[in-house]
């Protein structure tokens, strides 16, 4: 432990060095937590001064009392969707920069010298896109509720967040994407010479999520506990597979002999 | 100290080491000579314990790598081929990293930093970063990197390489004085005339070990006992008379200078030299030549190619 934590402090000093890395997370920050909510919110007033707007609202979400109140439900799920992209990202930006740079640098044979153990230095560099993952898709959960619970009492007088769904996402569903999305790059990197195209994975990752939000949209389902739960589950049963595999790849003598190292 | 026998490493295709063995002594300076791809890195891998053998044994300190990895990483150090330095770390950072998997306390760690930066003369530039060294400064800090815990056996590959000759030599002399310290030396070079001033024992890999010894015993075999006579005239015009001598085991001739190989020295030269003298051959000046590390090299390499 003492020597993954050893590896989780250098690393993280690096990825605050490297604003390759924080600055798209910064801007997904700002941009879905803060500005997009607080368009729609803005906006959502106006939204039901307009006809067909109304006849979409009702042809979704059938005769409701309070179609305003149910758009803004809506909105919420998708955002719901839109936390997802930070657990997915920052484990798919981080994990392939770390072992990319070491194979850039060949410092994974003098590491690997030492008296560090090859689970150690895997757990290390979980640690270095897990705990970032974490902190800042808790962040953005909480100014993300912050900016939807102020804008909707301003505007509506009720406090919607957090809900069920939200708690799973941001406590459940999100850490162990980002667990799996740290094993997926770990073991893509493994095969990769190039940080860029190690790290095209999370944008992989991210197109599924911009699908179920465009799906919620057109009306074909709406995210609901049980399928959280259940995207929770399948996630959950990946978690091993992949850490096995993880496990297989980051041996010594896999790491010295068949990773695929920069010339 | 460290003990190996009957070691194979096969890659898929490839046998990399075949059945190798050694020992190296408390220190002793151990310099592995070979051609590239014959198998030193693989084998300085497999006794640092990165990688694992195919089959026969290993013992460093009397522990087996396969169960006491970790223990034996803690005694070694490893110069890579590659420096290998975290680049966007200062000097001082990249020591302090690799120094806090040691079990030190911390003010040995600080001060060994200190001391070795101080001793590679990279101190007064220890805060920048390790990216924007030079080649030779790379060297110096990865060296530094493998001495940074005191270890006892240090494994280097080419640990001149890229140095100016002041820094290199400045290298050799320390590698020199790590013998006083017991440390132990495992060396690897292309570098021959440094391998025959520091090792105690050479030994030249071809994927099998071909000659196990020291620079004496080396220079003292066969073909490497030479007489350089330098005659007046033409040595080609006494090659019939020398021909006829008993104990000369070949001659090379180029102009007036002969070169002759002779099993017992003590015994022929007193006999060729008189018999030269017998003839009337006027001679300018004789001498007995120890061959050089990389004459006995070439030989020994060129023999296993003909193999």
């Amino acid at each position: 432990m003492k020597n993954s934590l050893i590896i989780f402090r250098k690393e993280i000093k690096e990825v605050i060095r490297n604003k390759n890395i924080w600055l798209p997370i910064l801007i997904i920050t700002i941009m879905f937590s803060i500005i997009m909510p607080l368009i729609i919110s803005l906006v959502s007033g106006s939204i039901f001064e307009d006809e067909d707007t109304i006849k979409f609202m009702t042809k979704v979400f059938g005769d409701v009392e309070d179609p305003e109140k149910v758009f803004i439900g809506f909105i919420i799920k998708q955002f719901l969707i839109f936390l997802l992209m930070i657990p997915a990202m920052v484990p798919s930006l981080i994990a392939p920069a770390s072992i990319l740079m070491e194979k850039e640098n060949n410092t994974l044979e003098p590491l690997l010298g030492t008296p560090i153990r090859t689970r150690e230095l895997l757990f290390g560099k979980a640690l270095t896109a897990m705990i970032p993952a974490f902190v800042i898709s808790t962040i953005n959960f909480l100014i993300l509720t912050l900016v939807l619970d102020v804008t909707i009492y301003i505007k509506m007088g009720y406090i919607p967040l957090p809900t069920v769904e939200w708690l799973i996402v941001a406590l459940i569903l999100s850490p162990i994407l980002s667990f799996l999305l740290t094993m997926i790059s770990v073991i893509v990197s493994s095969k990769s010479t190039d940080i860029r195209s190690a790290q095209g994975i999370g944008t992989v990752i991210i197109f599924p999520i911009y699908l179920i939000i465009g799906l919620q949209i057109a009306g074909f389902f709406l995210i609901n506990i049980t399928y959280l739960l259940l995207a929770c589950l399948v996630f959950l049963i990946f978690c091993p597979i992949l850490l096995r595999i993880a496990v297989r790849i980051f041996d010594r003598e896999n790491i010295l002999t068949r990773w695929k190292m920069k010339a | 100290m460290i003990t190996v026998e009957n070691l194979t490493k096969e890659f898929k295709t490839v046998t990399a080491v075949e059945n190798i063995s050694f020992n190296i002594d408390y220190g002793e300076i151990f310099s592995f000579l070979g051609p590239n791809g014959a198998g030193k890195t693989t084998t300085i891998r497999m006794l640092s314990t990165l990688i694992g053998p195919t089959s026969g044994t290993i013992r460093i300190d009397g522990r087996d790598p396969k169960n006491d990895g970790a223990y034996i990483r803690s005694i070694i150090g490893l110069l890579t081929e590659s420096p290998g330095l975290y680049e966007k770390i200062s000097a001082y950072e990249n020591l302090n990293f690799f120094s806090s998997f040691y079990d030190m306390p911390a003010d040995k760690r600080t001060s060994n930093i200190e001391k070795y930066l101080k001793m590679f003369g990279l101190w007064e530039r220890r805060d920048d970063l390790a990216g924007t060294y030079s080649k030779g400064m790379k060297q110096k800090l990865a060296l530094s990197r493998a001495l940074i815990h005191d270890p006892k056996i240090l494994f280097l590959d080419e640990p001149t390489a890229g140095l100016d000759p002041a820094s290199a030599h400045m290298v050799r002399n320390f590698i020199k004085n790590l013998k006083e310290e017991q440390v132990t030396v495992f060396l690897c070079t292309h570098n021959l005339t440094e391998a025959s001033s520091l090792s105690d024992r050479v030994c030249f890999i071809k994927r099998k070990i071909i000659r196990i010894a020291s620079l004496a015993e080396l220079q003292d075999h066969g073909r490497n006992k030479r007489i350089k006579i330098i005659f007046k005239d033409n040595a080609e015009r006494y090659r019939t008379v020398l021909e006829k001598m008993e104990g000369i085991s070949g001659m090379e001739i180029k102009d007036n200078t002969l070169s002759i190989f002779v099993e017992e020295p003590e015994k022929s030269n007193p006999v060729i030299i008189s018999e030269l003298v017998k003839n009337n051959i006027d001679i300018l000046y004789v001498n007995e030549i120890k061959a050089s590390l990389e004459d006995i090299y070439l030989e020994l390499i060129r023999d296993e190619g003909t193999r």
